[in-house]
């Protein structure tokens, strides 16, 4: 007998449905599989005899062949246990031929029976409610995050006993008693993650500085890089990033949880990401861990701060290999990864903030604590390379925090109050580029900036005044003028005035930093 | 200038005494590099006698001496007329002074300024307002053409059309630090640049300290503006008290490690430097010769012209010029602001303090930005600003 279940696979990021094929018939007693198939799809041969044994059904000694359609394509991972389980005993006879019709099956046996959880649920069924199917079932412990995709039944199943005990029924509602339907929707999730909060900027002593420019920096969408003492508060202002960004959409909601569900990285519990991510790597992380890849392709750190903060502390200890892997997501906002087996690309439009200290000994400019010399100063700064720091937006010092203001209870401004401006300027921006494909100041293309930075004369004098005096590079020019357009727009202003153009060049990184005046 | 004394020279073993006895007993360089060994004997040891005997084989002699007259490095030696009667002075003469341009006159008198490399702008504010005033005086200015103190010192004097001789720890011919390079084409021009190094020798620490004795040896008088405890600053002050050269030491607060040194120094019994001005009468007294020279030679030079605004800072004025409400808080930003940097936070602080002054961060950050633009200020690196030192049109000399 031979039967076709629907199934569905990852490749990458991107999901797409296939067919476990199974034949049962006489011949020489055997068990093969074929359709491209990685080890641990192979190990689901002695799994799923074990569990079908172990379950209580009986293999006749006949000869079994698996194959897994479009069979071009490589498989990988566990989640073909379950549609080849019920493959054979479909051709064996243990139900209707009709009963599957119209099912997408996914899910790892374990050798009891029960059926365990897998990864790549979200994009899976995202690509079966496309498709138009009706109906998945999958692992209990994946069926809320299934169920969050609108239009597609979803069901959870805990054993192979029970799959078979819901496709032998007939009648619908016996049905649904056996295997019930999750419904749950983006907001009830959202609901009850809101307690966990993000920590607040309002723990943040002192560092006014830093935190404007973190501010500015959330409202646009700027890379950030920070430098300053050690124990100045660098990371603390980092982690609280996050938290005045705009809340996930609900498209950025799902796009940021397949992410995470491919990298199985989504809690059971509450199997979606609602929060910003923030990410924030080991200086000693490997290439592969950073942007992805690995034996089997993995997304990497700047995939998972996707729609986040990729938070890099210790910017210089980093290895210039490692960040040199930055410089083409970052252009890009996403990561292609090719290796001999396919080309797999990430989104990865994140916010990078960096973190590092302004010398070798950390407390440059305050010369009574400060010894470097000017060459120890170049070199330290010659570890960043160029472009690296070209991509950066803005830059900003943080200093020694006073011990009067660490002790005293002086009012810091919260999350809360924060993220209402940076919201605020972000529509304003939303609705400035309706017309374009990008949403945020950082993003402006420079053919686009005379009609969204329109200066007047006095900002123009100032611009010139500043390119000369400064000696700013055109990439810097630019740079500036995009940061001068996200203070505006915090300010609520429809133009670019002078003050918001001398705040931004502030926020430049000088020559000075990248060590070309020795 | 002979080719034989700078073959000596570079005679590697000898010390500057063996080679002094050698010419005391030979007279001529010519014959001693044409002297047998027996009667070498009598002056050299036999170890020395070797490297001399090896020394003789192995250099050519003429090209490397045409090397030095191409690339324009004069020679004097101990035992000529030129070398510098104060160097006869100090312990341990050099054998050799090479240099290009001149040498320092001997009869006007000459003030070395000495520093940090690392200076902060408090230092980089006395250095160019003393060299400017030594400079504009004629008074020689004497120090090693490093980064820091050294450098704006000897620029600000040459600027104000003075004269200045650089002291190197390396090779005349060597420009080191290569960013100086302006300085060091025009010190050629404008005065002079000596070393006890033979061309061609290459920067190295363990030949700095040797030099710095030179610098204090052709001097009258040492200026040290801002140093830390320990330094190669306070080697040169060391040599200079051997050769009882008169030190002054710019004060500095107490709570700056860049001042310590010079404080300690003023502790231990240098003279306060309080002012320029403060400083040239003290000159007439402690070089009552070499100051009348000075004022004979200047009678016969004409004044130096007016300084004139150049045309970027007539930009620079006419810009600032048109604004009238935000004046008062750059004004008041400009009073807080100091020589050393502060940083953006410290200056919101001093504003609430000394004028109970409310203002945004922001709005503090683009006044701060503007104000540098106009070349008032300076921006140490992202937060953190102090007042210009160079910028003589904006604020009034009267320290």
């Amino acid at each position: 007998m031979f039967s076709s279940i629907l199934t569905g696979g990852l490749n990458g990021m991107e999901a797409y449905l296939l067919r476990a094929e199974v034949d049962i018939s006489h011949g020489l007693p055997g068990f093969c599989m074929v359709g491209s198939l990685s080890n641990e799809v192979r190990e689901a041969k002695e799994r799923i005899q074990v569990a079908l044994k172990n379950a209580g059904f009986d293999l006749p000694p006949n000869k079994i062949t698996v194959n897994l359609a479009p069979a071009h394509i490589r498989k990988d991972g566990t989640g073909y246990d379950v549609p080849i389980a019920v493959g054979m005993l479909q051709s064996l006879g243990y139900f209707d031929e009709k009963a599957t019709d119209g099912i997408l099956f996914t899910g790892e046996l374990g050798l009891n029976g029960e059926i365990k959880p897998v990864h790549g649920i979200l994009p899976i069924v995202r690509v079966a409610a496309e498709q138009g199917i009706k109906c998945c079932i999958v692992p209990k412990e994946n069926a809320i995050e299934g169920s969050v995709i609108p239009g597609i039944k979803v069901k959870g199943v805990e054993s192979i006993v029970q799959l078979v005990q819901f496709l032998q029924e007939e009648s619908d509602d016996e049905k649904e008693r056996i295997l019930e339907t999750y419904q749950c929707t983006l907001n009830q999730i959202r609901r009850s993650q809101s307690e966990s909060e993000h920590a607040d900027f309002a723990e943040v002593r002192g560092q006014e500085m830093a935190k404007r420019a973190a501010e500015i920096a959330a409202a646009g969408f700027h890379n950030l890089l920070m430098s300053g003492p050690p124990g100045g508060g660098k990371s603390m202002i980092a982690q609280r990033i996050p938290g005045i960004l705009p809340e996930l959409t609900d498209r950025e909601c799902l796009e940021v949880s397949s992410i995470y569900s491919v990298a199985g990285l989504l809690d059971a519990e509450v199997p979606l990401i609602t929060k910003r991510p923030f990410q924030s790597p080991h200086h000693t992380i490997s290439n592969a861990a950073l942007v992805g890849g690995g034996v089997r392709i993995h997304p990497g750190a700047i995939s998972l701060s996707h729609r986040g903060v990729l938070f890099l502390d210790e910017l210089t200890e980093f290895p210039r290999h490692i960040l040199e892997c930055l410089r083409q997501p970052l252009e890009d906002h996403k990561v292609s990864i090719a290796r001999a087996n396919g080309n797999f690309q990430y989104p990865a439009n994140f916010m990078l903030v960096c973190a590092m200290n302004p010398c070798k000994c950390g407390y440059y400019p305050d010369k009574n604590r400060c010894t470097c010399s000017e060459k120890d100063m170049i070199q330290y700064w010659n570890r960043l390379s160029g472009p690296l720091l070209d991509r950066v937006d803005m830059y900003v010092e943080t200093s020694r925090v006073d011990l009067l203001k660490l002790q005293g209870n002086g009012k810091e401004e919260n999350t809360a109050t924060i993220r209402k401006r940076v919201e605020q300027a972000r529509s304003i921006q939303e609705k400035r580029f309706r017309k374009k494909n990008y949403t945020f100041n950082s993003e402006m293309k420079a053919s686009d900036m005379d009609e969204f930075c329109n200066l007047g004369k006095a900002e123009k004098q100032l611009m010139e005044l500043a390119y000369t005096n400064l000696k700013l590079s055109a990439r810097t020019y630019h740079r500036v003028l995009k940061v001068s357009r996200t203070i505006a727009d915090l300010d609520g202003s429809e133009r670019i005035h002078e003050k918001h153009i001398s705040e931004a060049l502030l926020y430049r990184l000088t020559e000075r930093n990248h060590g070309n005046n020795g | 200038m002979d080719k034989y004394l700078y073959w000596l020279d570079r005679v590697e073993g000898l010390g500057p005494v063996a080679k002094r006895n050698l010419i005391d007993a030979f007279g001529e360089a010519k014959n001693i590099f044409q002297a047998s060994e027996r009667h070498l004997k009598y002056i050299l040891n036999d170890k020395k006698l070797q490297l001399f005997m090896d020394a003789k084989e192995q250099v050519e002699i003429d090209t490397a001496f045409e090397e030095l007259q191409s690339k324009k490095i004069h020679m004097i030696c101990f035992h000529e007329e030129k070398y510098p009667k104060k160097l006869i002075h100090i312990p341990d003469p050099p054998f050799a002074l090479y240099y290009k341009g001149q040498l320092p006159a001997e009869r006007l008198p000459a003030v070395a300024v000495i520093g940090a490399r690392e200076c902060s702008s408090y230092g980089e504010y006395i250095a160019s307002e003393l060299g400017k005033a030594l400079g504009q005086q004629g008074i020689q200015v004497i120090s090693g053409m490093a980064k820091g103190i050294d450098g704006i010192s000897q620029s600000a004097a040459l600027e104000a059309g003075g004269i200045s001789f650089g002291v190197f720890g390396c090779g005349v011919d060597v420009c080191y630090p290569a960013s100086n390079r302006l300085l060091y084409e025009e010190l050629q021009l404008k005065g002079g640049i000596l070393s006890t190094y033979p061309p061609g020798t290459t920067p190295h620490a363990r030949l700095f300290p040797p030099r710095n004795r030179i610098v204090s040896g052709l001097a009258d008088v040492l200026v040290v503006i801002e140093a830390r405890q320990r330094s190669g600053t306070s080697i040169t002050v060391e040599m200079a008290l051997e050769q009882g050269r008169e030190i002054y030491a710019v004060p500095g607060r107490i709570t700056d490690r860049l001042s310590d040194g010079c404080n300690k120094m003023i502790k231990e019994g240098a003279h306060v430097f309080l002012s320029p001005e403060d400083f040239m009468m003290d000159l007439g007294a402690l070089l009552p010769v070499q100051m009348d020279n000075l004022r004979k030679q200047q009678l016969n030079i004409e004044e130096k012209n007016d300084t004139k605004l150049t045309e970027k800072e007539d930009m620079m004025l006419s810009i600032s010029e048109h604004r009238s409400e935000e004046d008062s808080i750059s004004e008041r930003i400009y009073q807080v602001l100091d020589f050393y940097p502060q940083s953006i936070e410290e200056i919101v602080e001093k504003l609430v303090k000394k004028y109970k002054l409310q203002v945004k961060q922001e709005e503090i950050s683009a006044l701060l930005m503007r104000l540098c633009l106009m070349g008032k200020i300076k921006q140490d690196s992202s937060s953190w600003f102090s007042k210009r030192s160079k910028c003589n049109y904006f604020y009034d000399t009267n320290i």
